[in-house]
């Protein structure tokens, strides 16, 4: 019986150590052939990215991931918003503002197909504007397209909507709505749209296919097959650029890593234009920040420029007001608070605070907030104002700061376009309270030209400069790298939109 | 033995329930939820209740407790509130990299540990291996992941950086390219900590009386190891293979992070960034109940290999 | 002292050192950003410096402390929750033991990682989250340890004599189990130092420990990662202090534990 055990037990582990054996010379072997592997089918575009959808849908809370992915690629509005800013026709071919302005009438590019095959009809499009209107919507556009009376659709070819008050920018708000398709699917898990892609696989937290679409009605994507790869790292993303594993990255965290690499020109790096913010954002509601004179010493303290410089290494630009170059109102503001460290004691004497002020500053804890909290705080320290750090997660941020408005001053990323229109509203966490300026923004949105809607928002962001409503650190860049052989990509990933179609690979 | 099995695996599913109903609470007690990962700035009061009606996270918490054991009682954990996936669909996508990486990182530490245990254990102390095991101990494994990238895939080009093939395991060699460093720079981690626990197994059989009759009745050393020492041997080594099976999980969590592996992993660390109950509960249950099954397996497989274990659990109510 | 110990603190001594010295001197202030975005090493900056031109050396000294504190706070909490758990459990009845240790097996099952995230998502980032969790993880452990130590102890026929003789349990804890149990225990919490900061480092790495201001030789490696190829010391300096630092606590545990039962000396 003994013998007889031991026996097996050898006979077990001396499997056991073959197959381990073996595991270990596969995986040995592996690294040398997966070098010479032959690649199925035409190589495909590798996208970098470090924003992963969090689902399909950009009404279902699919995020920046789905708008870098999806938008323009797999799902076309009936406008588009090109990479310059510009607002051009897509699915709708042509349309019609009544005189009073308040009756659009679009009609409908034929012959479009969805990727299933099902034809766009103007129910398609009902459909898809009443999803971003429903109660359920996850929309950030739900309350700008709020202005939506009724949507009919009289024929297939024809939707009429009516607006409860004028609207200049409705149009450009159409371009971020995605027409879907009607038919009974969740558009979180399933794509049905009519861009030049169609979605062919998405494996979670890591890659996402996009394959060309044959029955697109416009000019065929350039390249067959377009791979996102996700990273949680700009490092990670940096890496695979510097090893080929990707060809060009939407969004680059840290340029001056590569640098280094690119003394024979390998990479292309090409700067563009984005609209995200970097707010210190003060309480305007409560002391000492109720005070524009204080608000003005903090701004004219802190050298923005040299900020800039740490965190980006040159590229971006520092903008005096809530608004980006790409932004027809867009004017020079940032002689408006100087950084001049004389001039923000002299504020300070001013409002009665010679000798400077303590404050709590609340600082989300992820990149780069906390970097930027202590550069704040070395700043200040040179006018005798003192900064608290208080570091705090996302989720308390957003109850703490954002709904119950309990805070001094904080840093945050805001990242949507043209959100100057919430210096209108005194309930905004940041609670600027300045009826000249609500004023100015709702008369830009019913005006009645682009002209008159480009001078008032103007002086809404030169009042809200004057007024140190916010101190507006810097706008950071978009950097696109890509592999020298790489072309045709958008460079300035407006709206966190990232066009594909148009990329080829030599 | 069977009456020794059912009460083993009534306590472990009576564990994993206590587990799971204990996480259910914490987890709801954490402030902030999934509505705000799926709104942004621009969102208003109505838009976040209409959010926080559709997930359910607005019930009182036992009725969702209830609601879930329900759905879980049909093998149906639910769907993410974040990418509305079913959680099982998730979680299996998962597993392609983080089994594979485990096992075979496992595996290899297994095949460095027992070799360079024994030997050790046998030709006396090695000061080298001493000092590599210290070092082995010592060092955090996402760094020797760092360095093993820099070297092998930055500098030297051999093998991908990170990432895992689109396609997955369509083409094993390029999954497995990427998972050669991985799985490398965890064994080299984990063999440090096997081979102290081999190294005094082994010791412990050498000093027995029945190896010296062996080797007095005249068998060579390496066949008396492997007839009688071996075994002996292996009977202490194997509980601890199982925990140990455990912290190789762990450390390949860590690891999938430094190489941009889509495991198991990061898939709970972005669960919890985004309140994402669903999908949390559906990975430690999972994981969980790996690491209470290794045990269980380590367990019955020690009393397989000691005989007198075996007669304890005749003996045993 | 035997050889190991002395290795063992001698690995020690540098780090403590190192922390000691950042208490009172750095090169530079941590706060200080006047060093150039991302200067290599030199006279300057022995190890270069950050994005935010801040001196890697003070960090890296900085990160000492925060090791340092991490570990033997860490350690201080699965202590205080471990012993007791385990002493409880060791003198509880059968069924309150049962449960109690099915508790600490469906504890030690739950991976340290995922208490620390609980923790970290319970009461935000910081510090203090990092070392209760480390804690809490190390603490079912030493639980178990402890009522497996408690139960051997208790088993021993001096205890039931003594017990038979009127001592009463209090005096049986402090009389008998503790001085018994205590070398093996005292070995346990110098291992358990090493894997302290280990766990913290890499939560830390994983972007779950402490956020800035503090500083962390995990995030300092995470960081590193940037700027590998301009100066890859800083990737390997943080690191090989913390190998020394773990590896010192390991090898300070294995020589306390040959100074405790010199028959090891014998056989090993």
């Amino acid at each position: 019986m003994k013998q007889q055990g031991t026996a097996l037990t050898g006979l077990c582990l001396t499997r056991l150590t073959v197959v381990f054996s073996a595991l270990a010379l596969i995986a040995g072997l592996a690294s040398c052939a997966a070098r010479t592997a032959e690649p199925r089918g035409e190589i495909p575009l590798n996208v970098g990215s470090l924003y992963e959808p969090q689902n399909l849908d950009n009404v279902g809370g699919g995020g920046q991931g789905a708008t870098e992915a999806l938008a323009g690629n797999v799902y076309e509005g009936l406008f588009k918003i090109t990479d310059s800013g510009a607002v051009e026709k897509s699915l709708a071919e042509s349309y019609l503002t009544a005189p009073d302005g308040l009756t659009y009438t679009f009609h409908l590019r034929p012959g479009v197909r969805f990727h299933s095959g099902d034809p766009l009809t103007a129910a398609d499009v009902k459909y898809s504007l009443e999803r971003i209107l429903a109660a359920s919507s996850k929309s950030s556009r739900k309350s700008s397209l709020g202005v939506i009376k009724t949507i009919a659709a009289p024929d297939d070819t024809t939707v009429v909507v009516t607006l409860s008050s004028k609207s200049i920018s409705f149009v450009y708000n159409l371009g971020f709505v995605w027409i879907v398709n009607d038919k009974d699917t969740d558009p979180a898990t399933q794509e049905d749209g009519t861009g030049p892609y169609r979605l062919a696989e998405w494996r979670r937290g890591a890659t996402l296919t996009l394959t060309r679409s044959d029955r697109y009605w416009g000019a065929p994507a350039k390249s067959a097959r377009v791979v996102f790869h996700y990273f949680t790292d700009a490092a990670a993303m940096n890496n695979a650029l510097l090893t080929g594993a990707v060809d060009v990255v939407t969004s680059e965290q840290s340029p001056d890593a590569l640098a280094q690499f690119n003394q024979d020109h390998s990479f292309t790096i090409s700067e563009g234009r984005s609209t995200t913010k970097l707010l210190l954002a003060f309480n305007d509601r409560v002391p000492p920040f109720n005070d524009a004179r204080i608000r003005r010493a903090v701004s004219s303290a802190i050298d923005d420029h040299k900020l800039l410089n740490a965190i980006w290494n040159g590229h971006g630009m520092v903008i005096g007001s809530m608004v980006p170059p790409t932004d027809p109102w867009y004017e020079d503001l940032t002689g408006v608070n100087p950084y001049d460290v004389a001039l923000a004691k002299r504020l300070l004497t001013e409002a009665g605070k010679p000798s400077g002020f303590t404050f709590t500053l609340d600082t989300p804890t992820y990149d780069p907030h906390p970097t930027i909290a202590a550069f704040v705080v070395s700043e200040l320290a040179k006018v005798g104002i003192t900064a608290k750090i208080n570091s705090i997660s996302a989720d308390e941020w957003y109850s703490k700061v954002f709904q119950k408005h309990d805070f001094t001053a904080t840093l945050q990323e805001h990242v949507n376009d043209r959100d100057i229109r919430w210096y209108a509203d005194p309930n905004f966490y940041w609670g600027y309270d300045n009826k000249k300026v609500s004023d100015w923004v709702i008369r830009s949105e019913s005006a009645g030209s682009a002209e008159e809607q480009i001078e008032l928002l103007r002086k809404v962001a030169r009042q809200i400069a004057e007024d140190a409503a916010s101190d507006w650190l810097y706008l950071n860049p978009q950097i696109v790298v890509s592999a020298s052989k790489v072309t045709g990509y958008p460079v300035n990933g407006l709206n966190a939109q990232f066009f594909v179609y148009d990329i080829v690979k030599r | 033995m069977l009456a020794y099995l059912a009460r083993r695996t009534l306590l472990l599913a009576a564990s994993l329930l206590v587990a799971s109903a204990v996480l259910f609470v914490l987890l709801r007690l954490l402030p902030g939820d999934a509505a705000t990962t799926l709104l942004s700035l621009d969102a208003d009061a109505g838009q976040v209740a209409a959010v926080r009606r559709e997930l359910g996270v607005d019930r009182p918490i036992p009725g969702q407790f209830a609601i879930w054991l329900d759905h879980l009682a049909r093998l149906d954990f639910g769907r993410s509130f974040v990418s509305r996936a079913p959680v099982g669909e998730e979680i299996a996508a998962r597993l392609d990299v983080t089994i594979p990486l485990t096992l075979m990182a496992f595996a290899l530490a297994v095949v460095i540990a027992i070799p360079a245990g024994v030997r050790t254990a046998a030709r006396g102390r090695s000061w080298v291996l001493a000092a590599l095991t210290q070092l082995g101990l010592a060092v955090p494994v996402f760094w020797v992941g760092m360095l093993l990238m820099n070297v092998f895939a930055l500098r030297l080009r051999w093998l991908p950086a990170g990432g895992f093939p689109p396609d997955g395991w369509a083409d094993p060699m390029a999954a497995l390219a990427c998972l050669a460093l991985p799985v490398l720079t965890v064994a080299l981690v984990m063999s440090a900590v096997l081979v102290r626990y081999v190294h005094s197994a082994t010791l412990d059989v050498l000093d027995s009386g029945y190896l010296r009759t062996a080797r007095a009745l005249g068998a060579s050393f390496p066949a008396a190891m492997w007839r009688h020492g071996l075994r002996n041997a292996a009977a202490p080594v194997v509980p601890i293979l199982g925990i140990e099976l455990a912290t190789t999980f762990v450390g390949a969590v860590v690891v999938e992070d430094v190489f941009a592996l889509p495991g198991l992993g990061g898939l709970l660390v972005r669960a919890f960034e985004r309140h994402d109950y669903p999908v949390i509960q559906g990975v430690l249950a999972l994981s969980t109940f790996a690491v209470l099954a290794a045990g269980f397996l380590a367990d019955l497989l020690q009393r397989l290999l000691d005989p007198r274990l075996r007669r304890s659990i005749a003996g045993s109510p | 002292m035997n050889r190991t110990l002395v290795i063992g603190c001698a690995l020690l001594a540098p780090i403590v050192a190192l922390a000691a010295v950042s208490l009172a001197w750095t090169p530079y202030g941590p706060a200080d950003t006047t060093g150039g975005r991302l200067t290599p090493p030199g006279a300057a900056h022995l190890l270069g410096t950050d994005r935010l031109g801040r001196d890697l050396l003070t960090l890296v000294m900085i990160g000492a402390r925060t090791a340092l504190t991490t570990g033997v706070l860490a350690v201080a909490i699965s202590a205080l929750i471990g012993v007791a758990g385990g002493l409880a459990a060791g003198f509880a009845g059968r069924l309150a033991d049962d449960v109690l240790a099915a508790a600490l097996d469906i504890l030690i099952a739950f991976p340290a990682l995922i208490l620390a995230l609980l923790v970290v998502a319970a009461v935000r980032p910081s510090l203090f989250a990092t070392v209760l969790a480390i804690g809490l993880a190390m603490s079912a452990v030493l639980a178990r340890l402890t009522r497996a130590l408690v139960k051997g102890v208790l088993a021993q026929d001096y205890i039931t004599a003594s017990r038979a003789s009127g001592t009463s349990w209090p005096r049986i804890v402090t009389g008998h189990v503790l001085p018994n149990i205590w070398p093996a225990l005292s070995v346990n919490l110098a291992l358990q130092l090493g894997l302290a900061v280990l766990a913290e480092a890499s939560l830390a790495y994983l972007g779950l420990g402490a956020p800035q201001p503090d500083i962390s030789w995990g995030r300092l490696l995470r960081e590193a990662q940037a700027t590998v190829f301009t100066s890859p010391i800083s990737l390997i300096a943080p690191g090989l202090l913390l190998a020394m630092l773990v590896a010192g606590a390991n090898l300070a545990a294995q020589g306390l534990r040959l100074a405790a039962d010199p028959a090891l000396r014998v056989t090993r």
